[in-house]
């Protein structure tokens, strides 16, 4: 029957499930909601989830390693308060303050990673743990509070500011003078660089294939000779690395960084990644489907916003969308369960 | 064998020993095997194998000795560097990961890759195939090994073996799950690997394989090796003599000679008509009496445990008709059949049937709880008088309620599963491949166990893969073929090779 077929199909390629309902929702919403499909409206979509995506690209590392990084969101609010107070306070240029923000996020990742490894803490508590902590930690170095005079203070290195930059797609390839294209955000750029290289790395190299040995079957990588400590905290590096590139494309959207930078991001990026096929139960997962999955997330947002739906209803949606997703994931895994019995 | 004095040895542990606090779990112990060897190694649960296995293929260090590969001391305790010298261990659970593709999984943790460092996928997939081919082993190697049957993940993890040109392979249980035909066909690919002057190591419970295939057998006994000597210079009586002791020997040697009790006491407690499950099995029929054991037996995939699970609510039945003790009956739910008297002892103890993290006195009482609580509050005291009960009636050890499940032996674990379900009187006691993975001695317990309840009066419906077990226990035998039920046979007017002629067997 071409019903069950299709459905087949998707199960074989899960990312185009994906792409579909997004297409289709893409539709949806370009037909009733006003402004969707606009020039404006494209470029708020791809400026505010592109660092999304970004995080939940880092995010799919610890999940595919059979954990979860909970810490996420207040160490893009670290990041940001350090590259914050490096330039504002003590007048540290653009170009060696970066680097070091996102240093010190990929450091307070692999702190996460060390929790999870060498005190064998599961994952939701260490992280949960340091979710607490990190966000403790943008209140202690804040130096909005810690010195008056930098409250309203906004920064104007010209390093950080050259990322708040927009790319006319529409003029540098001529047809400017025919319809009127969306400038694509520099951090959308980077999003894209960001996931071609974590592609090649989940799926062509070494660690990609070791990373999904350990979420997939701790004890098979460890008597394969894999160090799976070693992977493990790799994979929480990457995850605070991916927050300190979202600091800095933050600070530099915003020109500051406020105490609450980042707060709740954890939730979205966990759902982004899982709606984009990067299974709870760990081992498999890509980088293109969390990508996917932000821009989903914030299609259906930005849509009902112009539809007229309240921020808080928002909030609400995005829990129910997180849930959603868990029993899909749920429901696929319990699926090939029983089709491993059959076959058993 | 090929005994030639000067011949390094493959391998040589001298002395190793592993000791766990307190505990020594493996006594210093010498250990051998030679190229082109098949060494069987054999032991009750808890004799100290695993621990053996794991020391020798550097899982766990030892705490004492030394291990020599072809006359050269190697690093303890590192998995890698022994896997690096080619030794490499098929275990009993699967170490496939199952959303990776089948050559992935063979080059687990050691993939080639390119001057960039990405994976080799074209050199790694002509290597796989180049393995296939040499060993005439059916598998598509870009197929996700989760979506392989268990057979084909066995020859995935031997294929994994095969590929690192181990010289030696470790396999425990290597026939736990596989049907007659599949064991064969292991079985020459062990001949072929032997020719290839490949050392085997052997570890398995079924002493028929053992027999066959090995040249030569270790037998371990309380975390030592106390025998060791060619198949030819022992037989099977004195290996089980030597491995559990006189009297259990004994015990195990007579559990074939009992008298049968088909159609028992002539009441029917569970009639099945025409039960059917859409695309899994169709038309299963038969009838329990009470005071007999009843199995049903057939080749992996027929279906047996869906019947199983159909009938006790916890899986669908699209058909069919049931009566439990003279009354209709079709369980919604397990909740349901355990409160009608109906007890299920599942195959799988890890997963479904034991809380692993729990004692034994939690996990005995878990469905007899209303036995020991009143108005909803558990009554300490009346737990563990039920535990201690069953710990002495099973022989459980260590003879301590309060032990964590999961440090037992996996004979003791099957023992506390079947407590589990004896504490609730069910009528009727279905069992799931009930002595799968455990020793000669626990078997022999479990098998009186059985044996008491059918003469007490109690239905006893039990599964089971393994032929020497169902002509040893059952009074009648039925035989499942694709998830049809073929044929009942009396136990006594039929043959072993009958038997696996219907099953479909070689």
């Amino acid at each position: 029957m071409f019903e069950f077929e299709s459905i087949a199909v998707l199960r074989r390629f899960p990312g185009l499930a994906l792409l579909i309902l997004f297409i289709v929702l893409f539709s949806l919403f370009s037909v009733f909601a006003r402004r969707f499909l606009s020039a404006a409206n494209i470029e708020d979509l791809l400026a505010g989830y592109s660092f999304m995506a970004i995080l939940a690209i880092g995010q799919a590392f610890p999940i595919i390693a059979r954990g979860v990084d909970l810490s996420v969101g207040s160490n893009v609010g670290l990041g940001a308060m350090i590259l914050f107070d490096l330039n504002a306070i003590f007048g540290v240029p653009g170009y060696a303050a970066i680097p070091l923000a996102i240093a010190a996020c990929a450091l307070a990742g692999a702190l996460n990673g060390l929790l999870v490894t060498l005190l064998r803490l599961q994952p939701f508590v260490a992280t949960l743990a340091t979710l607490a902590a990190y966000r403790g930690g943008v209140y202690a170095i804040s130096g909005r509070q810690l010195y008056p005079e930098f409250a309203m203070h906004s920064i104007r290195d010209p390093w950080i500011h050259s990322l708040e930059a927009y790319v006319d797609v529409g003029r540098s390839l001529g047809l400017g003078r025919l319809m009127k294209f969306p400038s694509i955000p520099l951090s959308f750029l980077i999003l894209i660089g960001v996931a071609t290289a974590a592609q090649i790395v989940l799926s062509r190299t070494r660690f990609g294939l070791d990373l999904k040995t350990v979420g997939g079957n701790r004890e098979a990588a460890h008597l394969a000779g894999i160090a799976v400590n070693r992977i493990q905290v790799a994979a929480y590096t990457l995850s605070g690395f991916s927050a300190g590139l979202v600091a800095v494309i933050l600070v530099a959207r915003f020109t500051t960084a406020t105490e609450a930078a980042g707060t709740g991001m954890e939730l979205t990026t966990i759902a982004a990644a899982v709606i984009g096929g990067v299974s709870l139960q760990g081992g498999t997962g890509n980088a293109f489907g969390p990508m996917l999955g932000a821009f989903l997330l914030g299609v259906i947002l930005i849509g009902l916003t112009l539809m007229g739906i309240s921020q808080f209803t928002q909030q609400i949606l995005t829990g129910l969308i997180l849930l959603g997703a868990v029993l899909y994931d749920r429901t696929t895994w319990d699926h090939e369960q029983a089709a491993h019995a059959r076959n058993g | 064998m090929t005994t030639s004095e000067g011949v390094p040895k493959l391998l040589r542990a001298e002395g190793v020993g592993k000791r766990f606090g307190p505990v020594e779990a493996l006594r210093p112990t010498d250990f051998s095997v030679e190229a082109g060897e098949v060494r069987g190694l054999v032991g009750s649960n808890g004799a100290g194998k695993s621990t053996l296995i794991k020391v020798l293929t550097g899982a766990y260090r030892p705490t004492t000795g030394r291990i020599l590969l072809n006359d050269r001391v190697v690093q303890l305790g590192n998995p890698h560097t022994m896997l690096r010298q080619g030794i490499a261990c098929i275990y009993q659970h699967s170490t496939l990961i199952s959303s990776l593709s089948v050559s992935d999984n063979i080059f687990l943790g050691r993939q080639p890759a390119t001057r960039l460092g990405l994976v080799d996928r074209r050199r790694q997939r002509r290597e796989v195939e180049s393995l296939i081919a040499d060993y005439r082993i059916e598998i598509d190697p870009s197929m996700k090994a989760g979506s392989l049957s268990t057979v084909k993940q066995k020859e995935v993890e031997i294929l994994k073996a095969l590929a690192l040109r181990a010289q030696l392979i470790f396999m425990d249980e290597p026939t736990a799950w596989l049907s007659h035909s599949e064991v064969q066909k292991l079985h020459r690919t062990i001949m072929d690997l032997k020719r290839r002057n490949v050392g085997i190591v052997y570890v398995s419970h079924v002493l028929d394989e053992v027999f066959r295939v090995c040249d030569s057998v270790s037998i371990m006994r309380d975390g030592a090796i106390v025998w060791e000597g060619a198949t030819a210079e022992i037989d099977r009586p004195k290996l089980i003599n030597i491995m559990v002791g006189e009297k259990l020997g004994r015990a195990s040697m007579e559990a074939g000679a009992q008298v049968r009790k088909p159609r028992g006491a002539g009441e029917i407690r569970l009639s099945c008509r025409a039960l059917t499950r859409k695309n899994v099995f169709t038309d299963v029929s038969f009838d329990l009496y009470a005071g007999e054991i009843l199995c049903i037996t057939g080749l992996v995939g027929a279906k047996r445990t869906e019947v199983a699970h159909g009938i006790f609510g916890s899986a669908p039945l699209d058909g069919g008709q049931i009566e439990f003790g003279g009354l209709r009956a079709r369980f919604r739910s397990p909740k349901e059949a355990i409160s009608r008297g109906l007890g299920l002892v599942p195959e799988d103890r890890r997963r479904d049937g034991l809380l692993s993290a729990h004692s034994i006195a939690d996990n005995l009482v878990l469905v007899a709880l209303d036995k020991v609580s009143r108005f909803g509050v558990l009554d300490g005291a009346a737990q563990r008088r039920l535990a201690m009960r069953q710990t002495e009636n099973l022989a459980i050890l260590p003879r301590d309620p309060s032990a964590i499940v999961a440090t037992l032996s996996g004979g003791n674990q099957q023992k506390v599963l079947i407590g589990k379900w004896l504490e609730a009187d069910p009528t009727v006691l279905v069992l799931d491949e009930p002595t799968v993975g455990i020793d000669v001695g626990a078997k022999a317990e479990i098998y009186t166990k059985l044996r008491a309840l059918r003469d007490a009066g109690q239905a006893v419906l039990i599964i089971s893969s393994d032929l020497e077990e169902v002509m040893a226990i059952s009074d009648r035998i039925a035989i499942m073929v694709n998830g049809r039920l073929e044929a009942i046979h009396d136990t006594g007017a039929v043959s072993r090779e009958q038997i696996v002629a219907e099953i479909g067997g070689d």
